[in-house]
Order: C-alpha cells, then sequence, then structure tokens
C-alpha cells in the first residue's frame, strides 16, 4: 500500500517539478499538454469543415457517395505512421505533418455520420417540405442539416476520441504533444513517471473535450427529447431520430390520446 | 376550381398508379377522394402541386395549366396537410406553423403574429407556442400540421389522410374542428382518406376510386349512399349503408310525445294518472330544468306507494340523448335501439328534453323517407 503511495507522489512530485520549467520550453509537460491539444482540435476542425461540404454534396448527388466512402475507406487503411512519414518530405517538422493525416482520419470517422445524419430525416418531413415549397438547397440546409446534427455530433464524439489519442504517434516524427513525454522522456530513458503523466493527460484532455462536445449538443438542439437515459447508439442509429425521440417517450402518434389539458372547444 | 383532365400516372415499371382521371373540384368545397390502399389517390392529389408528374393529361387550376408555374412558388399557394404531420422536429410549434410565411419573405414578427392567431383558430393553447413537435399528443401535431398549411391563406388545401394515425375520439374532435373551419374560411379543400365514414361526414362531393387507379364514381355523399353505381362502390360503402343514409335527414321533424315526461316533485299516484292516460309502457322523469333524470317502468310504478315522491325512486338510465334542431335520423335511430325503454330522448342544444320518440314512431319516419 505504502510503496503506491509512493510511486503515485514520486509522479506527482515529477509532474509540478517539470510543469512549466523555464527557459526549456521542449520538455515542459504544460507545453506539451498545450501542443497535444492545438494539434487535436485543429485536425477535428478541419477534418469537420471538410466532411459538411462532402456530405451535403453526396447527398444532393447520391452516386457520389459509393465512390468517396471507398476511398476515405482506403485512405484509413493506412496505418497513420506511414502517413506521418510520407507527409515529412512536404511539410518537413511543422504542425502540418500531424494536422493533414488526423484531419483526413476525423474526415473519415465523419463522413458517414454526417450522410446517415442528413438520410435520416423522416420522409414525411422532408415531403412536408417539398410541399411547402423549399427547394433541393434551401431543404437541405435549413431541414435536413439541424436534423443531422445530433447523429454529426455522436460521430464527433467518436472522432474526437479517436484522435486525440492518434496524436500521440506523431511523436515518432518529433510532433506529438503528450506522446512525446510518453516516447522520449519515458520510453527512452525507461523512466515512469512521464509515461503515466502523459497517459492520464491525455485522457482527461479526451475527457474534457467529449463534455464539451455534450454541451454543445444541448446548446445546439434544444428540440431532441432527452429524458436522462442515453440512448443507445444502435438505436439512434437504427430509427430516424425525431422518431426514436417519439418512439422513446411512448408518444407514438398512433397511440397517444388528446387527454387531459382540456383545451379542446368541442368538447365543453 | 380544379380540373383534371385525362391525368394519368403510368410508373416505368408498368405500374398504373391513376388511369386517366377526369374530374372538375368545385372552388370552396371539400372533395373527398376515397377507395382501397394503391387506387391512386395520393397520386392523384400530388398532381395538383406537382409533386407527381402525370405522364399523360393535365391538371389546371384556376384554368392554368399547373406545369405553367414555378413549383416552389405554386407549392407555397397550396396547403398541403399530411398523415404524421411531417412537422419539423427541431422548430417550434409557432416556427413550424410561421414556415410558409417565412419563405414568402413576410417578415418575422408578421409571420409569429400570424402563428398565434393560426393557433387560437385550431384550439391550440398559446401556451404551446414553444413547444417543439414531440412535446405534442398526435392529435395536436395533426392540428399545428392544419395551421402550417393554413398560415400563408391559400385558397386551396390538400390533406392526404390527416387524421388516421389518431385515435377514434380524437379524429372525431379534428373532423368537427375541420368542419368548422371549413364553414368559415370556404377553402377548396381535397381530402384523402379510405374510410369511407370520414368521407361522408367532411364532403360536399366524393370521388370512389376503384382498383387500377380508376375513378369509379364521383357523386354527392347521399346519392353515393342511395344509388352506387356497382357492386364495386357497393361493397366499399358497407352493408349498413341504409342505415348511414339516414344521416342526411334531420331529426326536427319526428314527432315527440311529451305526455310521457313526469316531474320529478310529482307523487307516484300523479304519475300513475298521466302514463294511463298517455297508454305508454314507459315515462321519463325530469327535473325542474328540463334536465332528463331516467325512465320508469309503469308496471314497477303501481307497486309503489302512491305518496312517494318520484324523484326517490331508483330509476332505468336514460343512455344517449340526440340534439333535436341539431342530429339526424341516424342519430335518433341509434339512440332508441341504445335506451333500455326502447325510446329515444330529444334534447334542445342546452340538454333540456323536448320530448321521447318510440322505436315505432321512428320505424314510420324512417319509411317516409326511404
Ligand atoms: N415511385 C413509384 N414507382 C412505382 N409504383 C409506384 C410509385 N409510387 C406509387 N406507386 C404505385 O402507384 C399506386 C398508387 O399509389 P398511391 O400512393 O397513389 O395509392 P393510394 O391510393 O394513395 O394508397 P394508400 O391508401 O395506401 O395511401 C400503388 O400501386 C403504388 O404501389
Ligand atoms: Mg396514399
Amino acid at each position: 500500500m505504502n510503496a503506491v503511495w509512493d510511486w503515485i507522489s514520486a509522479v506527482a512530485d515529477w509532474a509540478a517539478a517539470n510543469w512549466n520549467p523555464p527557459g526549456d520550453q521542449e520538455r515542459g509537460v504544460w507545453p506539451r499538454l498545450v501542443e497535444h491539444a492545438r494539434l487535436a482540435y485543429l485536425s477535428i476542425l478541419i477534418g469537420l469543415a471538410a466532411a459538411l461540404p462532402l456530405g451535403l454534396a453526396c447527398v444532393r448527388w447520391t452516386r457520389l457517395y459509393p465512390p468517396v466512402l471507398t476511398g476515405v475507406n482506403v485512405l484509413y487503411a493506412v496505418p497513420s505512421i506511414a502517413l506521418f512519414f510520407l507527409m515529412l518530405p512536404y511539410t518537413g517538422f511543422s504542425d502540418w505533418t500531424a494536422i493533414v493525416p488526423l484531419a483526413l482520419y476525423t474526415l473519415v470517422i465523419l463522413l458517414p455520420n454526417v450522410v446517415d445524419g442528413l438520410r435520416q430525416v423522416p420522409d414525411h418531413v422532408r415531403q412536408a417540405a417539398v410541399a411547402m415549397g423549399f427547394g433541393p438547397l434551401r431543404r437541405l440546409l435549413t431541414v435536413e442539416t439541424p436534423v443531422a446534427v445530433p447523429v454529426i455530433i455522436a460521430g464527433l464524439r467518436v472522432a474526437s476520441v479517436a484522435t486525440i489519442s492518434m496524436v500521440s504517434v506523431a511523436s515518432l516524427v518529433g510532433l506529438g504533444g503528450l506522446g512525446q513525454l510518453i516516447l522520449s522522456e519515458g520510453f527512452r530513458r525507461q523512466f515512469d513517471a512521464p509515461i503515466v503523466v502523459g497517459i492520464v493527460l491525455t485522457v482527461v484532455l479526451a475527457f474534457v473535450t467529449d463534455a464539451l462536445l455534450v454541451l454543445s449538443q444541448r446548446l445546439l438542439t434544444p428540440w431532441v427529447r432527452r429524458d436522462g437515459r442515453r440512448r443507445k447508439r444502435k438505436q439512434r442509429a437504427a430509427v430516424p431520430a425525431g422518431e426514436a425521440a417519439a418512439v422513446d417517450a411512448g408518444a407514438d402518434p398512433t397511440q397517444s390520446a388528446e387527454t387531459g389539458n382540456g383545451a379542446h372547444p368541442w368538447m365543453s | 376550381m380544379i380540373t383534371f383532365e385525362g391525368a394519368a400516372k403510368h410508373y416505368p415499371d408498368g405500374t398504373v398508379a391513376v388511369a386517366g382521371l377526369d374530374l372538375t373540384v368545385e372552388s370552396g368545397r371539400t372533395t373527398v377522394f376515397v377507395g382501397p390502399s394503391g387506387s391512386g389517390k395520393t397520386t392523384s392529389l400530388r398532381m395538383v402541386n406537382r409533386m407527381v408528374a402525370p405522364t399523360s393529361g393535365t391538371v389546371l387550376v384556376d384554368g392554368e395549366d399547373v406545369r405553367s408555374q414555378d413549383p416552389a412558388r405554386l407549392r407555397r399557394s397550396i396547403g398541403y396537410v399530411i398523415q404524421q404531420a411531417g412537422l419539423f422536429p427541431h422548430r417550434t410549434v409557432r416556427d413550424n406553423i410561421a414556415t410558409v410565411p417565412l419563405l414568402l419573405g413576410w417578415g418575422r414578427s408578421r409571420a409569429r403574429a400570424r402563428a398565434a392567431e393560426l393557433m387560437e383558430s385550431v384550439g391550440l393553447e398559446p401556451s404551446q407556442a414553444k413547444r417543439y413537435p414531440h412535446q405534442l399528443s398526435g392529435g395536436q401535431q395533426q392540428r399545428v400540421g392544419v395551421a402550417r398549411a393554413l398560415a400563408a391563406d391559400p385558397p386551396i388545401l390538400l390533406m392526404d389522410e390527416p387524421f388516421s394515425a389518431v385515435d377514434p375520439v380524437v379524429r372525431t374532435g379534428l373532423q368537427d374542428e375541420l368542419l368548422r373551419l371549413q364553414a368559415e374560411l370556404r377553402k377548396t379543400v381535397l381530402f384523402v382518406t379510405h374510410d369511407i365514414d370520414e368521407a361522408i361526414r367532411i364532403g360536399d362531393r366524393i370521388a370512389v376510386f376503384g382498383p387500377g387507379g380508376e375513378l369509379a364514381q364521383y357523386d354527392t355523399p347521399e346519392r353515393l349512399l342511395t344509388h352506387p353505381v356497382d357492386d364495386f362502390v357497393e361493397s366499399f360503402i358497407g352493408y349498413d349503408r341504409g342505415v348511414r343514409r339516414l344521416a342526411f335527414f334531420p331529426a326536427n321533424e319526428l314527432a315527440l310525445r311529451e305526455d310521457v315526461l313526469l316531474d320529478d316533485q310529482d307523487t307516484v299516484e300523479r304519475a300513475l294518472n298521466t302514463v294511463d292516460t298517455a297508454g305508454q309502457p314507459w315515462a321519463l322523469v325530469v327535473d325542474a330544468q328540463r334536465m332528463p333524470l331516467g325512465w320508469v317502468d309503469v308496471d314497477r310504478l303501481r307497486h309503489e306507494p302512491s305518496g312517494l315522491e318520484l324523484g326517490r325512486l331508483t330509476l332505468t338510465a336514460y343512455g344517449h340523448t340526440f340534439d333535436v334542431e341539431r342530429d339526424s335520423l341516424r342519430a335518433a335511430l341509434d339512440a332508441a335501439v341504445l335506451s333500455p325503454a326502447g325510446r329515444a330522448v330529444g334534447v334542445d342544444p342546452d340538454g333540456r328534453v323536448l320530448g321521447v320518440v318510440s322505436q315505432a314512431d321512428l320505424g314510420n319516419a324512417i319509411w317516409s323517407v326511404s
């Protein structure tokens, strides 16, 4: 018991001592964390910025989707290390060496979510939009995209965790934020503390990011039914969001009766 | 006025959804398309707002071919209501209703004011304005759907099975509401259903579609019930069309008996005098405001102490009543058949008893209109 405690305090001492050593920017824990977050967030944002228009295009011109999906899936099969090394001749040791491949991975994860999200808009909602005189583009942007937001954010959550953990791999090409602590400080010197600190901070960063995404979903989609329990992912994929919400609440329109609010003039 | 001129829809797979429809829908009236599943009702309806293009023939709105108009512009001038309401899940009730006015560039405040106005006319509470569709019951969602379709005050309203996903009680309420709105607004309503009762209730004119997208009969509800053109229409209408037809005759010409009404303050002795004069086996006890209390059987009355007040007796429930001014012979017959006394109680709009009518007297009245 005492040994474990000693070990934990040794790790904490190391982190405190190396948190932000003045004059030694490269080796501090804090600068590494900032670098990690910067690489991860930029990659996610660029991936999202690419996935949205590409997804919209794939929904608008359906024949585009199968080849595009195959293309990005092939890309996903390439090991990340290989991509980082492939980037080196073009981008050198700049951030872009890490960001370009990571943004591509984010795109791969997000694209199916964007497309499925846009497609899962219930048919009656789409029909109603057409019947009210929405043109195709207006419908895509003002009806289908907002309705797809929960599914897109679900994809972002998966992509952001994957990206945050993959940034560490970029330490092999001299980038990689917290990965540097693990690889050069810890692994090469056979020293536990930097490895543990690197892992813990990576997990914390992933958690915080996920929490931010959940929060932003709540702010962006006040119209989604929430009743405390989280819906299962499988169910979310299988049932269109609007309908899943209705089924969840037992508010299936075919079964609900208008009872209990006395707002019906002809009944009185 | 909407005119279908040989409008047909053949799909490439060989399906004939609509086989050359010739039909004129009158302005300001409710025309119902009714027929079995797959008979081309939805397809025909959607030809009007160009959601379906006929493969041959034309559809004219007020004499103008719909194909000569921009589809989006045309659709904004035609209201459309569908079965699952098709509300936008991410917009509040108010913004759903304001959709078309906003598309037409009305400006937010004017569109919202219009939405509030419509919520009232379809019977929604102002407090529901900021709710999202999933927070409403199915019936309330349909009301929002109707309000949304009416928002820009279009002259034409297309309704595709708008009430078929709600339970029967709510459906009847929604039908009543539509009838009330229509009496006020006088839109050209095209209403699709496969429920013949709904068609008869709602429609000024009914088009019965047969299998293969053929129009089998186009007539008023009454003529449809009295003169179905063929076996298909007859079987579609159902075996009890004779009874349903009674819905077209008012109950206000029935001879109501008042001599069997007894006051709850009367004694058994006086009551016996009254009923002996009337010669009827049942009498109806009413209170001082002439509200019905229940039936009393004359044989039983003879066994009660003669000084007892009628109000103290246990009476037989009077069951359904019918409104003499507003209901039909069908409602009166229904009330009589369900009454334990075999007699129907006719009331005024406030529920005060005007008189009773026996099954035998009803039979005579029915005989005379048949
Ligand atoms: N895109 C399509 N391709 C082929 N056939 C179609 C298509 N759309 C509709 N149909 C067929 O056209 C016929 C008429 O369909 P429609 O939807 O008009 O029927 P309906 O009378 O509205 O039926 P319901 O009461 O079930 O709604 C059906 O047999 C249907 O299968
Ligand atoms: Mg249909």
